[in-house]
């Protein structure tokens, strides 16, 4: 237990000095997106995870938050600070919409329905121009031109996810969730209000996507509908970072978080330009043979299966040497 | 204790790849410029037009002696097409290449992303391709730009309509992307002032296989004009179904971007005769060195260049030529020398002035091309037109119907 | 007059194309139970086939379905059998582990075929490509006809297989009920392999066909995955006939929203009659007809 604090002490000490010793901004830059992963990983494995309600949609959320955000600049000129607080509030209400349509059926639909409803949301950005600008974009300038304030909002915002999470999970809630996960209709007669708790991890989960889907607009600084309603870059992403880190685990959308970030920028940079720039293109392809990796011989993710993972290369060290 | 185990061993070993890659180091004797262009993703074939001709005007640049003796480095960072992206890069190029100015920028809204970048850091930009008004009509002074912006693409196409086909009637069909969006918006303000009814102002998604609907809509608001801004494969489908409905306007006029590339006439065949679109640049323009950049790209890399190639051509020695002039390598003395430059180039004549709201913009000339059995001929203005316009045209015979 | 009905008669032939892609999705999903993401890049590979056989083989896009079509459904069984049914077996926590394996098959086919053939457009020309006759003021495209009709004809032979042969037979029992069919002697890992490469082999029929009216890059499969998947709700999950429908009436509701709300939101009406039936019509377009019995 104090050993476990100890390692928790140190990895906070570690992130918290990490843009002091690590001056360089390109390197701040990318934990700070590995930070906004995490936070997106999190909300989804708090909803898929824990709940069983897979979203292909999570996009929606993060669009809405992000435009929240920039709209607020645009038409009413306050601080795209209280996106902040508005987006995440808006996505919510927009998860509660979602929920209400969606969790009356089961299976696949609220998969399906999901993934429908980031398109939906993706085509009315594009065209809805009055309001959002459609195509063109919206840009701000930034507050800050040091990373370090945003370093550091990111890194509070990632750490209230993840532990307003792993709070949940330990309270009756997270038991709720995962009795619908494992079995609903055991669930429901043993009187948990399973609609109910759908809509709830529902709800937390949109609410934590849309704040990072503000932070995302004040930190990058510039949003169009292709950006934060991407179905690929946004929503598979964010299945992406739950399977690879594990699914069902607290610290597992973290990792996959970084893991992602890093994997993303090694090939996208062609290993810091030391290999071969043709490498770059692969950075799509590494992606998708990473997923099939993983689902393939991972299924719970890097953490969720970090016991076989130890098993195999103690193995593997032991029989070479 | 596992999970926070797996996660330091994870950070540390992702802080470490990232440590490890800063090996780049300063070499005596050189300077760094850096280059953003879409190289992978759906826009990379234009970026790819634009890296070739970067990559010839570099060599030509550098085997002339350089920079006063240093060796021009263009340091060119995929942005895949995306905003996001290409934030990431410009602050990596800025942070850790420590570049002394940018170049490149092919799409509206990465080109527009970077720029609000370059402008927080001041750092000097040099846009080449990308055409949104608001890159340089948001006040921003250490943006400037080579390449006409998008309102005015239709310039040249408008001197055209007034004193050829004039019309009274015509209909836009335009990509819902934000260079079409400008551009059909735009287009649709000069027809207001002509005293040119808009019939029907639509946009569309890209990548449809049907338009028939819309066509068949416009067919029956008979206009006496069609103006199109689309990217290439829309554009050919457009004139194919055109065609095929039998829509017959006085004129098809492209707004620049798919209608000029020898893709279009691959694709839509005879349909594509007789289509004019307007362009930023032709290699018969009388300006020095238009031909020869035509002919030494065509020979080196064995396909064909256009405005594209051209632009980035071009930005490539305006860049060399500013940082001859430049007194040091500060920010501040190279955006002294960009505001006084004054060159020749093949893309025309480079000054950066105030144009309109538009600030650092280089005011260059646009020209109506027109296909010609297969061949793409500058047909206006006249002084410097190699073809005839050929006007009015006979839509159904050329169809072959 | 004359713009509704080209909008309709558009939207019915392209519904034709829309209902071959939401056939193939539709067995997929009645048998295995499962969303396949990948769907859209199948059809991609399909068109790839096509397009090298007639740019360096000079072979007719129509004939190169009798290629397309096998070596479609070679790739669909490979796929199912040694990337997504040994999933059955690894115990993990999401239900979903085969529908994401799928979007990771998806990424890596359409990054193979950028590696091999760039991100370029290409496009198959043939000399009917551009050719339309009238009937009245309406212009109909003769490859957009012609695909129409072998989409009619290949739904018909696919109807006639599920109904009168026994694997046929077993593929339907098995999409009714897994547990009775294996019971009653079908080879269920059989079946879902040739499942996945008959629904394969669909969508590349779907490819071959659009070759001569449309164009092909390596991201044109993700806009046709969603078309799929719509297609399969409005239809009603995992049901054939109801993939029919689903075709059709995608294809004319994109059609007329086009013309009579706007291009841009062509896409959108699909998905809001997609959210409509789903919140109100579960079953989807066959739910109407159980609903019409009771």
């Amino acid at each position: 237990m104090t050993k476990k604090n100890l390692t928790l002490i140190i990895l906070g000490v570690v992130l918290l000095a990490f843009p002091l010793i690590v001056r360089s901004d390109y390197y701040q830059h990318l934990v700070i997106l590995a930070f906004i992963w995490v936070v997106i990983g999190s909300s989804w494995n708090l909803l898929a995870g824990y709940t069983g309600q897979v979203s292909f949609g999570h996009a929606m959320f993060f669009g809405v938050g992000a435009y929240t955000a920039g709209i607020l600049v645009t038409k009413l000129g306050i601080s795209a600070w209280w996106g902040m607080a508005f987006g995440g509030i808006l996505a919510m209400l927009i998860g509660l919409f979602v929920g209400w349509v969606c969790f009356r059926l089961r299976g696949p639909y609220f998969a399906l329905a999901t993934l429908a409803g980031g398109e939906i949301f993706r085509l009315i950005a594009t065209n809805w121009e009055s309001l959002t600008e459609g195509m063109v974009g919206i840009l701000i300038i930034q507050t800050f031109r040091s990373k370090l304030p945003y370093y550091y909002l990111a890194l509070l915002l990632a750490f209230a996810c993840v532990y307003v999470i792993h709070l949940i999970m330990k309270s009756k809630w997270g038991y709720y969730f995962v009795s619908i996960r494992e079995d609903q209709d055991a669930a429901e007669s043993l009187g948990i209000n399973t609609t109910l708790y759908k809509n709830v991890s529902l709800m937390v989960s949109a609410f934590f996507t849309g704040m990072a889907g503000a932070f995302y607009m004040n930190y990058m600084a510039f949003i169009d509908p292709e950006v934060v309603f991407s179905l690929h870059y946004i929503s598979i992403m964010a299945i992406l970072v739950g399977i690879v880190g594990g699914v069902g685990t607290i610290m597992g959308p973290a990792v996959g978080a970084f893991v992602m970030v890093g994997v993303q920028e090694t090939f996208r940079s062609a290993f810091f330009g030391l290999a071969p720039k043709w490498i770059s293109q692969g950075h799509a392809m590494a992606f998708g043979l990473l997923v099939i990796f993983a689902i393939m011989f991972l299924a719970n993710g890097i953490v969720g299966d970090w016991s076989k993972i130890k098993r195999h290369v103690f193995r593997i060290k032991t029989s070479s040497t | 204790m596992r999970i926070s185990k797996i996660l330091m061993v994870i950070f540390l070993s992702v802080t470490l790849c990232f440590t490890f890659g800063v090996s780049s180091s300063m070499a005596a004797g050189t300077v760094k410029v850096g280059i953003v262009l879409p190289l992978t993703g759906p826009q990379a074939k234009f970026g790819e037009i634009e890296k070739l001709s970067f990559d010839l005007a570099l060599e030509e640049i550098n085997a002339a002696g350089g920079i006063n003796g240093k060796k021009l480095i263009l340091v060119m960072e995929d942005d895949t097409g995306r905003p996001d992206v290409g934030r990431s890069v410009v602050e990596k190029l800025i942070t850790k290449d420590k570049v002394v100015m940018l170049g490149g920028g092919y799409s509206s809204s990465v080109t527009y992303a970077v720029s609000g970048v370059c402008q927080q850091n001041a750092m000097p930009f040099l846009v080449n391709t990308g055409s949104a008004d608001k890159i340089t009509g948001s006040g921003w002074d250490w943006i400037y730009r080579l390449n006409p912006p998008v309102s005015h693409y239709a310039d040249a196409v408008t001197s055209l309509l007034i004193e050829k086909v004039k019309p009274k009637t015509v209909a836009i069909l335009y990509e819902n992307s934000l260079f079409g969006t400008k551009g059909a918006g735009k287009f649709e303000k000069i027809c207001k002032k002509l005293g040119i009814k808009v019939l029907l102002k639509q946009g569309y998604e890209h990548g449809g296989i049907d338009y028939k609907p819309v066509l068949t809509q416009i067919k029956r608001l008979n206009p006496d004009i069609v103006y199109m801004v689309s990217y290439i494969m829309d554009a050919s489908l457009l004139m194919k179904q055109a065609r095929e409905l039998k829509l017959t306007p006085k004129m098809f006029i492209g707004g620049a971007a798919g209608f000029t590339l020898p893709e279009f006439v691959d694709n839509a065949g005879k349909a594509a005769d007789k289509v004019i679109s307007a362009t930023l640049w032709h290699q018969v323009l009388p300006f020095p060195g238009a031909m020869d950049y035509y002919n030494k790209f065509v020979a080196k890399y064995n396909r064909p260049t256009e405005y594209h190639g051209a632009e980035a051509y071009s930005a490539c020695y305006v860049i060399a030529d500013v940082l001859k002039r430049a007194k040091s390598f500060k920010n501040t003395d190279i955006k002294k020398a960009l505001s006084e430059t004054d060159m020749m180039t093949v893309f025309g004549p480079v000054k950066f002035t105030t144009w309109g709201k538009l600030k650092n913009q280089n005011i260059a000339a646009t020209y109506v091309v027109q296909w010609l059995d297969g061949n793409l001929e500058l047909v206006w203005p006249t002084k410097h037109a190699t073809k005839k316009f050929n006007y009015p045209v006979n839509w159904l015979k050329i169809w072959g119907y | 007059m004359d713009v509704f009905l080209q909008t309709l008669v558009a939207g019915i032939l392209i519904g034709g194309i829309y209902c071959l892609i939401g056939i193939g999705m539709s067995l997929i999903m009645g048998v295995m139970g499962i969303i396949n993401l990948a769907h859209g890049q199948l059809m991609m590979v399909a068109m790839y086939i096509t397009f090298v056989l007639s740019a360096y083989m000079h072979v007719d896009p129509y004939f190169s379905l009798i290629v397309a079509m096998p070596a479609l459904f070679l790739l669909g069984c490979f796929l199912q059998k040694y990337l997504l049914n040994p999933l059955m077996k690894v115990e993990s926590i999401l239900p979903e582990n085969q529908v994401l394996m799928t979007v990771g098959i998806g990424m890596v086919l359409a990054e193979i075929a950028r590696f091999i053939f760039s991100s370029d457009y290409k496009c198959v020309k043939t000399p009917y490509g551009g050719s339309a006759f009238f009937i009245g003021n309406i212009s109909l495209n003769v490859p957009m006809c012609i695909a129409f009709i072998f989409a009619v004809v290949i739904t018909v032979a696919l109807f006639w297989f599920l109904a009168k042969t026994d694997t046929g037979r077993s593929i339907r029992a098995t999409a009714q009920d897994k547990e009775a069919a294996t019971l009653m002697g079908v080879n269920s890992t059989r079946i879902t392999i040739i499942t996945f490469g008959m629904g394969s082999a669909l969508v590349a029929s779907a490819g071959s066909l659009l070759i001569p009216i449309y164009y092909l890059f390596p991201d044109i499969g993700g806009p046709f995955t969603l078309k799929a998947f719509v297609i399969c709700i409005l239809g009603g999950l995992g049901s054939t006939v109801g993939a029919i429908f689903g075709g059709l009436t995608l294809g004319i509701a994109e059609s007329l929203g086009a013309t009579y709300i706007g291009m841009g939101y062509k896409d959108m009406v699909g998905f809001l009659i997609f959210v409509l039936v789903l919140v109100f019509l579960p079953g989807g377009l066959v739910g109407i007809k159980r609903l019409i019995k009771s």
